[in-house]
């Protein structure tokens, strides 16, 4: 699939600047946004130019964070959302949201963006020479086995091992200072698809093209819990987390997806949007869900050692259970099944998605360590920005913040220095009730990629940003 | 009091008492009336293929295998008289009951392409 737009880069920068205006995207005082899925802010567009592809080592730039913002806010409007409060309570964004003026605007910045996003995907890992169904089945069981999940003696997905002890970026986790917010934001990430889970598969299952679609649609049915909504995986998602203290509202928590994390998401939303990508939609499914069942299977282990008893995990343990068959359902039946039926033609599409969707997993998962690893250690980086304020490039841009001023969070394309000249600033790195106090004179380090947002804790606080260049990393 | 109906076997396969569905099993030559429901998830068992050796059911949904002995189990009561069946429904059931006609798989002779897969049950 390639991904190709016919709009010029200045009709979609202006398209785009107008998209991003609209009232519903602007940023709010509020860190949480609370009870209104329509309130999405994307943060200043500044002088980016979309219309260059971001490469891969600009995945974590400012230009996918934003890029990936609305992205997300064009393919969920073509999702049904409802606050939880009634439609009262937001009907005029609603309106908006929904409205002919964002829908147009939306469909003209959409292909530029989709392409600034996902062209590095063809660029960053060249495609195996995989061609027949032999060589694809062979290809996909050494990818899941070189994954940690090698088939079993039937050549299918194998059976959770609940006692496996938690390992890589759960373990980070738990070894967290502050684990419980390494935890929640954790959940926030995969909030970010879970609480409308399907709803990109959702635009797989009309049409008409043959047994594959029944299967989609076994697998559908299980998500939505068999048409009872307190079985339905979004549902028993918010209980996990209304168990910890967290917001069930939909992107109650928008400032805290982490770039990766939007990528990832609109991926499969681009490939189900342009059905172009079914193939590779389907491949991408089929690798994650046999990765699953002891993904998550690990992913209920670090809660429940993060939070004790008081976590309801049965959202993890649907998973670990349902999630075996959905592995062996997928390879067997979508993977192979439309190799079967459409044949060589189709084959290496299906291997780009299994591509796509390793290296999506692997920046993610780098991001996500790399966030908490930095919000569990503001105090470190604040006596590391001190050390290195000297080094600071002359280039200081300067902000006044009041208490009511808007928030949002952001990230740097280079490491900054970020001082607070006079005041008290609260730094919000992941989503706590008890944020990163910096009072006058404090220098925080602010590394590249590193999603956070300021908000003033007195009544007046001015910043000076610099940019500092390391040879190490503090 | 127990409640009970008559169906006729010629014309009907399946009787819904409430959100319960019964679907007519062959078991061996016996017509029974079995639940239409997976002990796994919930999955249509009427639409299950028998394994090859016929003894069990392999369920649409996840190809959770479920012994026929154990599907037969959850029958209703069943007095029968040529195509005339009498029907003893569940205790307690004053839900809405009608009958009707469903394509059924489960009779049909064991699917040659079945590939043994899913868990087992019952």
């Amino acid at each position: 699939m390639t991904v190709t737009t016919t709009a010029t880069a200045t009709t979609t920068g202006s398209a785009l600047a107008r998209y991003c205006a609209q009232r519903i995207f602007q940023p709010v005082p509020d860190v949480l946004i609370a009870g209104n899925p329509f309130l999405r802010p994307i943060g200043p567009l500044g002088e980016h130019d979309f219309s260059v592809p971001a490469t891969e080592a600009e995945f974590l730039g400012s230009g996918q964070l934003l890029a990936g913002r609305v992205l997300c806010n064009a393919y969920e409007s073509d999702m049904i959302l409802l606050p939880p409060a009634g439609l009262a309570s937001a009907k005029d964004d609603f309106d908006l949201f929904y409205g002919d003026e964002v829908r147009a605007l939306r469909d003209r910045v959409r292909p530029g963006l989709e392409r600034y996003a996902f062209s590095f995907l063809d660029d960053a890992v060249p495609a195996p020479p995989v061609r027949t169904l032999d060589e694809l089945q062979a290809y996909f069981l050494a990818e899941v086995g070189g994954a940690g999940a090698p088939a079993d003696a039937s050549g299918s997905n194998p059976a959770v091992d609940a006692a496996a002890p938690v390992s890589g970026t759960m373990k980070a986790i738990t070894e967290c200072r502050h684990p419980e917010e390494a935890a929640a934001l954790h959940l926030i990430q995969l909030a970010l698809d879970a609480l409308t889970e399907a709803s990109a598969m959702a635009r797989n299952l009309g049409g008409s093209y043959g047994v594959e679609q029944s299967e989609l649609f076994k697998i559908f049915n299980d998500e939505f819990g068999y048409g009872v909504y307190g079985a339905k995986h979004s549902t028993i998602f918010k209980e996990m987390l209304a168990s910890v203290g967290l917001r069930t509202d939909l992107h109650a928590y928008w400032n805290f997806y982490l770039t990766s994390s939007l990528v990832g998401v609109n991926y499969f939303n681009w490939l189900t949007e342009d059905h172009r990508g079914m193939f590779r939609y389907m491949a991408a499914v089929t690798y994650l869900e046999w990765l699953f069942a002891q993904g998550f299977a690990d992913t209920g282990a670090m809660l429940r050692a993060v939070y004790g008893d008081r976590v309801d995990a049965k959202y993890c343990d649907e998973h670990a259970h349902i999630d075996v068959h959905h592995g062996r359902m997928t390879y067997e039946n979508l993977l192979l099944g439309l190799a079967r039926a459409h044949g060589e033609l189709v084959i290496p599409e299906l291997v780009r998605g299994i591509e796509d969707t390793k290296l999506l997993l692997r920046l993610g998962d780098a991001d996500f360590r790399a966030q908490i690893a930095w919000a569990d250690a503001l105090d470190a980086h604040t006596e590391a920005g001190a050390a290195l304020a000297t080094a600071a490039m002359d280039d200081a841009v300067t902000g006044t913040l009041r208490p009511g001023s808007p928030f949002s969070t952001g990230v740097y394309d280079a490491d900054r220095l970020v001082e607070v000249e006079s005041g008290e600033v609260d730094v919000h790195a992941w989503a706590t009730q008890n944020p990163h106090r910096l009072g006058t004179g404090d220098v925080l380090l602010v590394p590249r990629g590193r999603l956070h947002g300021l908000k003033a804790a007195s009544p007046e606080a001015r910043v000076t940003v610099r940019t500092v260049e390391r040879t190490f990393d503090a | 009091m127990a409640r009970v109906i008559v169906m006729d076997l010629s014309r009907h396969n399946t009787v819904m008492v409430g959100h319960d569905r019964y679907f007519v099993l062959d078991t061996g030559g016996r017509a029974e009336l079995v639940r239409d429901h997976c002990p796994h998830r919930g999955g249509p068992l009427s639409l299950a293929r028998r394994t090859p050796d016929g003894r069990r059911l392999s369920c649409p949904w996840h190809g959770t295998k479920v012994g026929v002995a154990a599907v037969r189990r959850s029958r209703l009561p069943m007095v029968r008289s040529g195509d005339e069946a009498l029907v003893v429904l569940p205790d307690g059931a004053d839900a809405p009951v009608s009958v009707t006609h469903r394509e059924i798989l489960a009779n049909l002779p064991p699917d040659p392409t079945h590939h043994d897969e899913g868990a087992e049950h019952g």
